[in-house]
Parts: structure tokens; C-alpha cells; sequence
């Protein structure tokens, strides 16, 4: 079926079954590679974007079920954002894989929880797994990104 | 193949060839002389500085650390210095292979880069010399100009490189003093990260290439079972799926996109033949390795220090504990795939994120049924390696695929397989046994160590029987404690169950066995494990100093909060010594480890950001496999297939605080990406025993009563 979809701002349209993950509807349909294929069955986070501002799992969510909800993917982040700036600053990524999916996971749970405690962040952020152990480096960039983001809001 | 006039002119550009002897080592290319490993480093007329290099970028920062060398030695901005993986070509071999593993890609690379690098700097500056009538020596090479200060000209050495490559280049060129050194030791930028940040298309699986389709492979869930036969039509009843093409063990099911080739690949009725290992599970293979530690055993010795029955003779008590690892997946975050084109000249390109270069073109070359100058390797970056992707097992299928359906075609494997092919850290048992004088001084040390050999699973060559397995006694072999008499011996218990290297390889079960003993042996005693590992070092100055450190900076022998004890280790391997202490409580009945101490001495040190960062994840992915990693094997395969049965350490998990102490002892540069990781299984062992008083003499941790 027809399939239209919100992407990064964008109207996006393409023919598919409306049962297809988002996650291979970004990658394969729509070209956007930044969400990433880690498990299939949403237990590793290394597809999460952001559906109306919420984290959530590509890798199981339908696109038929998507609607006319707003999807925001890495490549919608536009490369400045205070998480991405922060993620440099701390020099997070090794290899990488799981970065895209860390990042909007942290961008989610800053806009909802501006300002997390330790505890907050290590909860908010348990769902993306990184293998090459980043974490440290996570948690310190999520502080960071809070500082940053409000900052801003006060400027 | 690549040969040096070649590479020249296809560049355009001023190129110095990177070389090291390699002792032993045979000839590989005429061209270059014998036993030398070479890359390219080369100066394009925009002054833009390429290094076409043999290692692989997975991770760890080595091209990072590549192009600071660089940059300082020549004289350029960082920003200016590209690495990139080269194509498998003669020069870019060790031994024969090119290929990224043992912790090697800078301590090997520092001295050669830099010698390039300075011999490309002396011939641009004998070449501006020349354009200006001025002697060398009065010009300097910085931020990508020649300047002459008394005349005050200055030239971007890009418009020099054309005649600097007509020039000799010198053999031993002068190197900067440190103080001329921008980058090397200060806190730089990776090179990788901007585009990973900004999820652009960097990885294997981002490749995309014109008609490109997608395949997916179902593989047997036995260990190398062969397929009995399939039924095309159940999968070609999925939408989307175009064909079935037969695979070695399996089948690639093919379709215009990843989810449709995924679920025709479920949907695919296949049949496996029977192997004599049908029934194999983790209980007889864990069975298997402990008879190799009783008496009819046939052993193969690795050490024979001292008179060890004369000290066990003597002994005033005697301890001894059994343990056991189980085999481990590497599980990087990006399963196996490849995308492969048989262009029109008949070349074959493939877009790979392999370890080992000339082994999968190899691989590539024999299913394609062509020459190997006729396949063209494209490493891209890796999603994660840890010596999952040094083997070559996914790429002849793809090959094959592309072949049948003579379009480029995606290959990839689920997260399923990625688990379930095997090429996993080998699971062992070791038994320990110390003699103790009146004292309580170890006297004699015995170690044997039980199961599968690595190298016959994993070398192309096997390993003939007899013969030791090094990676089954790593660092216990080499072990820097010196009691009067240490023994060290290996029994083989082969298993089908495939093996590759998993990061630090057999410093990961090893240094849990000799270091978890070394506290049990303490406990013992009733001695302070650090006092007793001062006492089996006393003789290396050295050794004793990294320990030292990490006691210092964790406040050994102070107080805690109640409920928190420390634990310590100290393993050496990929030439860095390193200690570590954990401070672990239990929480809810798990361990967690509150605050991890790492005192590193890699020698000396090009990125200190990137040390650290190795350290930290080191400790993070060998705490990960101590507290809850595990294979289970059940009827000849992998049971666990996926992360919701394999837990990775999680975020919550994690250590709350990681402190890498780095020690430049200005001994031989040592390794960085593996060292970290041996010792924090043991060091949070060892807290756990003396939080509880219980010895946990096998892992995962998960399983022995803490959670």
C-alpha cells in the first residue's frame, strides 16, 4: 500500500507493506542509513528515532502504525544539536555503530527530563547497548548536553 | 597487485614508502626486498597528506593515532592528514596477510610512520632549498609550508611535490625533538568522529550500490552442518523475495529489501544433515575439559621453572582450586554483512568490514573462481571487531550469491547467526596449585590448563597434535611472578565448536585463573593479596610499580563504606602491564562496581585521550563477560542467539567510575586496545571473595549464586 510519512520535516511517500519496520523503511526505501540494524527484536537500541519527540525502537515498529506522527532520525538532528556537540566534546564513539541510536535516545531523554541525575541518565539511557563500552563517556556527554541545552535556553 | 612505480604514477603525488624490517619474516614483493612490512604515505600537489595504510579502523583509533604521528613528524594541520585502509597489495603484508589484530596498529606503525614522514619532509625541503638557491638547513617544514625566515618566503608544499619526487630520500632522516611535537601526547579529536556522530553512511552496512538486492543468509543451527536440501518456493511465497541461491551451510534467501530477504530467510523450509555432534551441549563439553585435568591426561608442557616437586615436597600446605570459562561471543553491534559488484571488466569489488584483508580476498577470489588481483577490497569501517571480523567465514557465500543472481547484492547474516556461526573466545578449565612455606610464601607454582586449541580452529594451518596451543597458557606462560619453581602445562580437548581470537584472546581466561588463585592462595594464607603479589614481583622494579600505583590511587588498604570491598588484579599482555582494583558491593544480590582503578604502563603513549578510552572500554566489555556472558551450546549449536538471552553489559551496569592511571615507563611502546581488559574479571573476583568469602571459580559471574 501507499505509505506517506513525516520524515526529518520531509512528506516522504513509498509503496510498501504497511507490517515493515520503520527501521527498513528509513534504510532501504528512504536511504536514511544513520538508524542502525543491531537485533530485531528492539533489545540493543541501535535504531531508536524519535516518533512525535519519543525514543522509540524502529526495528519493531510498523510503519503502517506510524500515522501522521512526526519521525526525526539522526540526519534530522542537523549535526549541532547540544547532544551531538557534547558526544564530540567527550569524544564518545569507538566504532560508532550504536552512536546514532545513543544520541537520539539522549536527545529524548533530555527533552522530557531537562536536567537528570546521575541515576536518571544511567536509567534513561539502559535500553542502547554499546559493545566497545562507551558508557563512561555516555554518561559524562549527557551531563554535558543538559548544560549545554539549558545554557541555551537561558540565552 | 600494487607495486610502488604504479602506485606513483595512478597518484600523481609525492609518495614515501613506510617500511619496517620484519626479522623472520619472508620475501613478499621483489620490488621492496625482503622481510619489510610497507605503507604508502603520500603528499598530493594540494598538499592534502593520504596515508594508505594495512590497519583497520574498528574502533580503537589507530588512524587517529596514525595521522597525529603524521602531522607532527611532516608538519602539517591534522586536519590535513587522511588515513585510509588500503586494498590488499603485497606491500601492505606481514607474513604474507595484511591484517589488524594483536594490539599492534601503533606501537608497530610509530617509529616507521615517523621515519616516512620525516624522509617526506626532508625531501620537500631539499626540494624548495632547491627552487630558492637557499641550503636545507635553513628552511623549516610547519602547518603544511616550507618557510625561510630570513626572506621571509614561504610555499605550501603541495606545489612541491613534483619536484620533490625526483629527489633522493634520505635513509635516515633527522626526527623532531619532542618540543616541535604538536599533537603527539596532547588530548586530540579523533579523526572518525564527526561523521559517526552525524549517523553518516560510514559502515559496511550503509553501502549502497546501484540494482543493488539484499540477501540474507539461514544458516545451520549445528556447528558446520551441511543442507540436505530446501524448498525454494517457501520462501519465494514471501513478497519481495526474488530467489534462493545455495550457500556453504545454508541458503541466501534474496529479495529487493533487507526485510523481505529477513523473512523469507524464517519462512525458508531447509533441511541440515546429521553431524556426529547433533547433541553436543555445554554440560559434556564442560565434562570433556575436566577430565583433562586429571592424571591420564596427556599434557604438553609450556613452563618448567624450579624444582616444583621438590617444592610441593616441601611444602607446609598445599592449595588448590579448579575453575572454568565458558566459550564467549564477540557480538560487535553490526552483524556480518558485505555488499558485493562483478563490475563489466571482470573485477570483483566488495565493500567489507573485515580485520584480515588478504584472507577474505582470498576467500572471495576462490568462491568467485577468479584470480585474487581480480577482487578489489574495500574496508570500510568496522561496527565492531574484537576479532570477530580476523576470519573470513561470511564472505564466500556473498560471493556466490552475487554470482547467481548477477546483480550487486547485499549479503548479511541476522543477529541470529552472528551468534550462532560460532568463531567464539574458547571456553577452558584450568587447575592451580601452590606450595606454601611456614611462612607463607609460595614456593611452587602449578598451573594446567584444559580444552580447546585456538589455533587449530582458527590458523588456516590447524595445529598439529603435540604441539602447544600459546594462546591456552597467554600470560600465564610469560607470567612475571617468579615463586622458586612455577610449572605451566596445556592438555587439548578439541571440540567442533569454531574459535577465533576475542579480545586480549587467551589473556581473558587465563589472567582470571592466575589471578583469582593468587587471592585464593592469599586468603589462605591469611596474607594481603597485594602484599603477596609485591612479594612474587620483588625482583621486577617494573611490574611492581604499576601494581603500586593502583593501590595508591585506589587507597588500598583503606576503609570503605560498609558492604564495598576491593578486589585486585594484574595481568600483562600485547606488551603493557597493567593493574586494576575494583571496589564492588552487592546490590539486590548482584555485584556492582562502584569505582574501577587502572594503572596502564604501555611504555609511551601517541593519544592520551585514545589510552584512555581503549582502558575504559576494555574494562567495560571485560566486565560485561565476567558478570553475565555466556555460549550455552545445546544440541551442536548455540542456544543463545540473540541479546535478549546474551546480555551485554548494560548502562546501569556499568562501572559508576573508571580512572586510567597511564604510565609511561619509556620502555617499549606497548599495546592499548587489549591490556585493559584481562584484569577486571579477576580484580572484581577477588573483591567478591573478600566481600563474602566466596571463591567464584567460574564464570559468568551470573551464574554462581550473585544474581
Amino acid at each position: 500500500m501507499r505509505i506517506t510519512l513525516k520524515v526529518n520535516g520531509q512528506p516522504r511517500q513509498f509503496d510498501a507493506d504497511p507490517d515493515l519496520p520503520l527501521l527498513w523503511a528509513l534504510r532501504d526505501f528512504l536511504g536514511l542509513k544513520g538508524a542502525k540494524y543491531g537485533c530485531g527484536i528492539a533489545a540493543c537500541g541501535a535504531c531508536t528515532v524519535h516518533v512525535n519527540g519519543a525514543a522509540r525502537r524502529a526495528c519493531v515498529v510498523p510503519v503502517g502504525s506510524i500515522g501522521d506522527a512526526e519521525v526525526t532520525t539522526i540526519e534530522g538532528l542537523g549535526g549541532k544539536h547540544p547532544v551531538q556537540q557534547a558526544w564530540l566534546e567527550a569524544q564518545v564513539p569507538q566504532c560508532g555503530y550504536c552512536q546514532a541510536g545513543q544520541i537520539m535516545q539522549a536527545a529524548a531523554l533530555l527533552e522530557q527530563t531537562p536536567k537528570p541525575t546521575p541515576e536518571e541518565i544511567r536509567v534513561g539511557m539502559n535500553g542502547v547497548m554499546c559493545r566497545c563500552g562507551t558508557y563512561p563517556r555516555i554518561e559524562a556527554a549527557v551531563r554535558r548536553a543538559a548544560e549545554l541545552m539549558s545554557t541555551k535556553g537561558e540565552g | 597487485m600494487v607495486t610502488r612505480r604504479e602506485f606513483v604514477l595512478s597518484s600523481g603525488a609525492l609518495a614515501v614508502a613506510v617500511s619496517l624490517p620484519l626479522g623472520a619474516c619472508r620475501a613478499v614483493d621483489d620490488d621492496f626486498g625482503p622481510g619489510f612490512l610497507t605503507a604508502y604515505l603520500e603528499v598530493a600537489p594540494d598538499g592534502r597528506v593520504t596515508l594508505h595504510s594495512p590497519t583497520t579502523e574498528m574502533g580503537q583509533g589507530t588512524h587517529t593515532g596514525h595521522a597525529v604521528i603524521i602531522a607532527d613528524e611532516l608538519g602539517v594541520d591534522l586536519e590535513r592528514v587522511n588515513v585510509v585502509t588500503a586494498e590488499p597489495a603485497d606491500p601492505f603484508r606481514r607474513g604474507g596477510q595484511m591484517g589488524s589484530g594483536g594490539s599492534w596498529g601503533v606501537r608497530y606503525w610509530y617509529e616507521p610512520l615517523r621515519k616516512a614522514s620525516a624522509q617526506a619532509r626532508e625531501v620537500l625541503l631539499a626540494a624548495a632549498g632547491v627552487q630558492w638557491g637557499v641550503a636545507p638547513s635553513e628552511l623549516v617544514l610547519s602547518r603544511g609550508e616550507v618557510v625561510h625566515e630570513a626572506t621571509r618566503r614561504r610555499v605550501g608544499i603541495g606545489t612541491l611535490v613534483a619536484a620533490a619526487s625526483q629527489l633522493p630520500v634520505p635513509d635516515s632522516p633527522p626526527l623532531r625533538p619532542k618540543s616541535e611535537l604538536r599533537y603527539t601526547g596532547r588530548n586530540v579529536p579523533r579523526v572518525d568522529l564527526g561523521p559517526k556522530i552525524r549517523g553518516e553512511p560510514v559502515f559496511s552496512s550503509d553501502v549502497e550500490r546501484s540494482g543493488m538486492v539484499y540477501a540474507c543468509a539461514r544458516l545451520s543451527p549445528v556447528f558446520g552442518a551441511e543442507v540436505d536440501g530446501f524448498d525454494r518456493d517457501s520462501a519465494k511465497r514471501v513478497p519481495g523475495v526474488l530467489d534462493v541461491v545455495p550457500i556453504p551451510g545454508g541458503a541466501a534467501v534474496v529479495a529487493a529489501h533487507t526485510w523481505a530477504a529477513m523473512r523469507g530467510a524464517e519462512a525458508l523450509a531447509i533441511r541440515f544433515k546429521p553431524t556426529p555432534h547433533d547433541r553436543l551441549d555445554s554440560a559434556t563439553i564442560s565434562r570433556q575439559m575436566r577430565a583433562g585435568l586429571g592424571p591420564d591426561a596427556k599434557t604438553i608442557k609450556a613452563r618448567e621453572d624450579g624444582d616444583l616437586q621438590a617444592a610441593m615436597k616441601a611444602a607446609r600446605r598445599v592449595v588448590e582450586a579448579d575453575y572454568e570459562v565458558p566459550y564467549l561471543a564477540h557480538a560487535p553491534m553490526e552483524p556480518w554483512n558485505c555488499t558485493v559488484e562483478f563490475n563489466a571488466e571482470s573485477v570483483l569489488h566488495i565493500w567489507a568490514p573485515v580485520q584480515t584483508q588478504d584472507r577474505n580476498r582470498n576467500a572471495a577470489a576462490a568462491a568467485a573462481g577468479m584470480a585474487p588481483e581480480k577482487v578489489r577490497l574495500h574496508t570500510t569501517l568496522l561496527g565492531g571487531g574484537f576479532g570477530r571480523r580476523l576470519g573470513s567465514d561470511g564472505i564466500a557465500a556473498a560471493v556466490l550469491t552475487a554470482k547467481a543472481v548477477k546483480r550487486p547484492v547485499k549479503f548479511f547474516w541476522r543477529r541470529e547467526d552472528e551468534f550462532g556461526q560460532g568463531w567464539y573466545r574458547p571456553a577452558q578449565v584450568a587447575r592451580m596449585k601452590a606450595a606454601l612455606d611456614a611462612d607463607g610464601r609460595v614456593t611452587g607454582l602449578h598451573v594446567r590448563t584444559a580444552g580447546p586449541a585456538l589455533s587449530a580452529s582458527f590458523s588456516p594451518q590447524g595445529l598439529p597434535a603435540g604441539q602447544i596451543d600459546g594462546s591456552s597458557v597467554q600470560t600465564i606462560r610469560e607470567s612475571r611472578y617468579k615463586p622458586a619453581a612455577f610449572h605451566v602445562e596445556w592438555v587439548r580437548v578439541d571440540q567442533p565448536v569454531p574459535m577465533a581470537p576475542w579480545r586480549s584472546v587467551g589473556a581473558s581466561q587465563n589472567g582470571y585463573f592466575l589471578e583469582c588463585f593468587v587471592d585464593e592462595v592469599a586468603r589462605a594464607a591469611g596474607r594481603d593479596p597485594y602484599e603477596l603479589r609485591r612479594e612474587l614481583l620483588a625482583h621486577d622494579a617494573r611490574a611492581l610499580n604499576v601494581i603500586d600505583t593502583a593501590a595508591r590511587s585506589a587507597g588500598w588498604g583503606r576503609s570503605l563504606p560498609e558492604g564495598r570491598a576491593r578486589g585486585m588484579a594484574f595481568v600483562e599482555s600485547y606488551g603493557s602491564l597493567c593493574a586494576e582494583v575494583a571496589e564492588v558491593s552487592l546490590k539486590d544480590g548482584r555485584p556492582f562496581v562502584h569505582r574501577v582503578v587502572c594503572a596502564l604502563d604501555c611504555g609511551s603513549i601517541v593519544l592520551p585521550d585514545g589510552v584512555r578510552s581503549q582502558v575504559e572500554g576494555g574494562i567495560v566489555q571485560g566486565l560485561s563477560a565476567a558478570l553475565g556472558e555466556a555460549v550455552n551450546i545445546a544440541n551442536g549449536g548455540a542456544d543463545n542467539r540473540n541479546f535478549d538471552t546474551y546480555p551485554l553489559l548494560r548502562m546501569t551496569q556499568a562501572p559508576e567510575k573508571i580512572e586510567a592511571i597511564i604510565i609511561e615507563s619509556g620502555e617499549a611502546m606497548g599495546g592499548v586496545g587489549e591490556p585493559s581488559l584481562p584484569p577486571i574479571a579477576p580484580a572484581v573476583v577477588n573483591a567478591l571473595l573478600a566481600l563474602t568469602g566466596k571463591a567464584t571459580r567460574q564464570l559468568p559471574i551470573s551464574n554462581q549464586g550473585f544474581s
